[in-house]
C-alpha cells in the first residue's frame, strides 16, 4: 500500500471504524485513541496490507483492540446472553432509533459487534467472521439471535413507551 | 427454499441481512404477500436493523501521513535530522498548547530531550543495554587472555641468554638434589637457566665418576644449554627444542676455561661429550648475541588450546547475537 492510498483510507473509513468502536464501548475519547491505534498499526505495516484489504485490516485490528480496552476496563458484560433489565422509558426516548440503540447496548459485545459491523459496514457473514475471528454458521447464529432479542424488547419496550 | 411456519423466521431474518438472492428474496416477497399475517413479523424484523448513522472522526487530518516517498530522496541525513527536529517541535509544542494546566518548568523539560539524540542512538543501533553487554565481554577477554598469559608454567619458559654467560661448576661437592633445593625457587628465568644447567652437569659428572673417565673434554656450551631446555621441556616439547638444537651452528668462539674436576653429559641423546683438557679445565663458549646469523630463542610459552577456544567461541557468539540483534 502506497502512501497516497494509506491516506485514501482514513478519508473513506476513519469515520466507519470511529462509528463502529463508539457505538461498541460509548466512549469517544477511548474510541479516538483506538481508531488513531488502528491506523498507526496499518502505516506500520502498510506495506504487508494489500489496498483492497485495508477496510477489513482496520477494523479487524479496531475490534481486536476494543476487546482489549473492553476487558482492562471491565465496562461491559461478556457473558453470551446478556440479562436485559425492564427499566421505564421515558418519554422522550420514545421514538424507535433511540429504544432501538438502547436495545443494542444492552446486548453482548459479540452480538452488538455484528450487529454494528452488519448494519453500518453491510459486511457479509464471511467478512464479520474474518474480522471477528468466527465461522460463517457462528455469525449467522449470533446474528439471529441478537435480532430476535432486539426485536422481543422493542415489542416489551413499545407498550411502556405507548 | 421452502418458507413455512417453523422455518419463516430464519428465512426473514437473511432478508433483512440481506443474504438472499435476487429469486429468494423474491419468493419471500410473494409469500408475504400470499399470507399477511407474516408482513407483521417481517415489519418487526426489519425494525431491528440500524439505520445508517453520520458519525465523523474529529482528528482525521491527524491520522493522515506526508509521503515520504519522493521528499526523502536526495536529502542527506543532516537534512533528515533538521527536517525530524523541525518537526517534532512543531508537534510537541501542539500537544504543549492543546493539554492546559501544564506547567512551564515540565514543558521544558520536555523538550531537552531532542529528536536528533534519539536519531543518533538509532542510526548506531546501540543502547545502553547493549553498551553493557560489550563491556562486560571486553573486560571478560582482557581478564582470561591475561590469566592464560600469566599461567604459563614456568619449565615452559625457557630463556637462553647466553651472552657472557659462564657457569663455574663449583657445586661439584653437592649432588643435584642438595642442588636442587638450594635453588628452590629461583627469582629469574636466568637464575632458573644456571640453576638448570648445575642440575645437568651435576649429573654428568656422577656419570663420568662412575665410568672413572678421567679424560679433559671441551663440552659445547650451547648444545651443553639445549641439553638442558631439552631436559626442562614436557614431553610435547622435547622434539620442537631438538629441532631448536639443530639449527643452532656450534661455534667455538673465544672458549673460556673454568677449573672443574670433570664435566657433564649424562643422558643418552647426548651425542656431543663434554671436554676436559689436561689440566682439568672445562671450555664454554661464549655467544655472540650480535650475530645476524644466530637464532637464540629467547622464551617458549604454551596457550591452553581449549580455553581459547572457548574464549573465542563466547565472543563469537556475542557478535552473532549483537548483530542478528542489530539487523532485527
Amino acid at each position: 500500500m502506497t502512501d497516497k492510498a494509506y491516506n485514501e483510507c482514513v478519508d473513506n473509513f476513519a469515520d466507519g471504524v470511529y462509528r463502529f468502536i463508539v457505538k461498541n464501548i460509548r466512549h469517544t475519547e477511548d474510541a479516538q485513541d483506538i481508531v488513531q491505534s488502528a491506523f498507526e498499526k496499518l502505516w506500520v505495516n502498510r506495506a504487508q496490507v494489500l489496498p483492497e484489504k485495508a477496510k477489513s485490516y482496520l477494523f479487524t485490528v479496531a475490534y481486536h483492540q476494543m476487546i482489549d480496552h473492553i476487558r482492562k476496563s471491565n465496562k461491559m458484560p461478556l457473558s453470551d446472553e446478556a440479562s436485559i433489565p425492564h427499566q421505564p422509558v421515558n418519554q422522550a426516548q420514545t421514538e424507535l432509533k433511540e429504544l432501538l440503540m438502547r436495545a443494542v447496548n444492552e446486548l453482548n459485545p459479540i452480538q452488538k459487534s455484528i450487529v454494528l459491523l452488519k448494519d453500518y459496514e453491510g459486511y457479509s457473514y464471511r467478512e464479520i467472521g474474518e474480522i471477528m475471528n468466527l465461522s460463517d454458521s457462528q455469525v449467522k447464529v449470533y446474528l439471529h439471535r441478537a435480532r430476535i432479542i432486539l426485536k422481543n424488547k422493542l415489542s416489551a419496550y413499545a407498550p411502556t413507551a405507548s | 427454499m421452502q418458507l413455512n411456519e417453523s422455518t419463516y423466521e430464519t428465512i426473514f431474518l437473511l432478508y433483512i441481512d440481506n443474504e438472499l438472492s435476487h429469486k429468494e428474496r423474491l419468493e419471500v416477497e410473494a409469500f408475504i404477500a400470499a399470507h399477511p399475517g407474516y408482513a407483521r413479523e417481517m415489519e418487526a424484523l426489519k425494525a431491528t436493523v440500524l439505520s445508517s448513522e453520520n458519525l465523523q472522526y474529529p482528528f482525521k487530518g491527524n491520522l493522515k501521513q506526508q509521503s515520504t516517498e519522493t521528499s526523502l530522496e536526495g536529502m542527506v541525513e543532516e537534512d533528515l535530522v533538521e527536517d525530524w527536529d523541525a518537526t517534532y517541535a512543531t508537534i510537541l509544542k501542539a500537544d504543549l498548547e492543546a493539554i492546559p494546566g501544564l506547567s512551564t518548568s515540565f514543558k521544558n523539560s520536555l523538550k531537552k530531550a531532542t529528536a536528533s539524540e534519539a536519531i543518533i542512538v538509532k542510526s548506531f543501533g546501540f543502547n545502553q543495554q547493549k553498551f553493557t553487554y560489550a563491556a562486560v565481554a571486553a573486560c571478560l577477554m582482557i581478564f582470561f587472555g591475561y590469566q592464560q598469559l600469566t599461567k604459563t608454567p614456568v619449565s615452559n619458559s625457557i630463556a637462553v641468554n647466553t651472552t657472557n654467560l659462564v657457569v663455574p661448576n663449583t657445586n661439584s661437592n653437592k649432588t643435584s638434589d642438595e642442588i636442587a633445593s638450594s635453588n628452590a625457587s629461583p627469582k629469574t628465568k636466568q637464575e632458573v637457566i644456571i640453576k638448570q644447567q648445575a642440575i645437568t652437569q651435576q649429573q654428568a659428572i656422577t656419570k663420568l665418576q662412575e665410568s672413572n673417565a678421567s679424560k679433559t673434554q671441551r663440552i659445547n656450551v650451547t648444545q651443553q644449554e639445549s641439553i638442558a631446555m631439552a631436559e626442562t621441556t614436557p614431553n610435547n616439547s622435547v622434539l620442537d627444542n631438538q629441532a631448536v638444537m639443530k639449527e643452532i651452528p656450534r661455534t667455538y668462539n673465544n672458549p673460556i676455561t673454568i677449573n672443574a674436576t670433570s664435566l657433564p653429559v649424562s643422558t643418552a641423546n647426548i651425542d656431543a661429550e663434554p671436554i676436559v683438557d689436561e689440566k682439568g679445565l672445562t671450555t664454554y663458549e661464549v655467544i655472540d648475541t650480535e650475530d645476524p646469523n644466530r637464532t637464540i630463542y629467547i622464551a617458549n610459552f604454551e596457550i591452553d588450546g581449549n580455553k581459547f577456544r572457548g574464549i573465542t567461541r563466547r565472543v563469537s557468539a556475542f557478535l552473532k547475537r549483537n548483530k542478528s540483534d542489530k539487523e532485527k
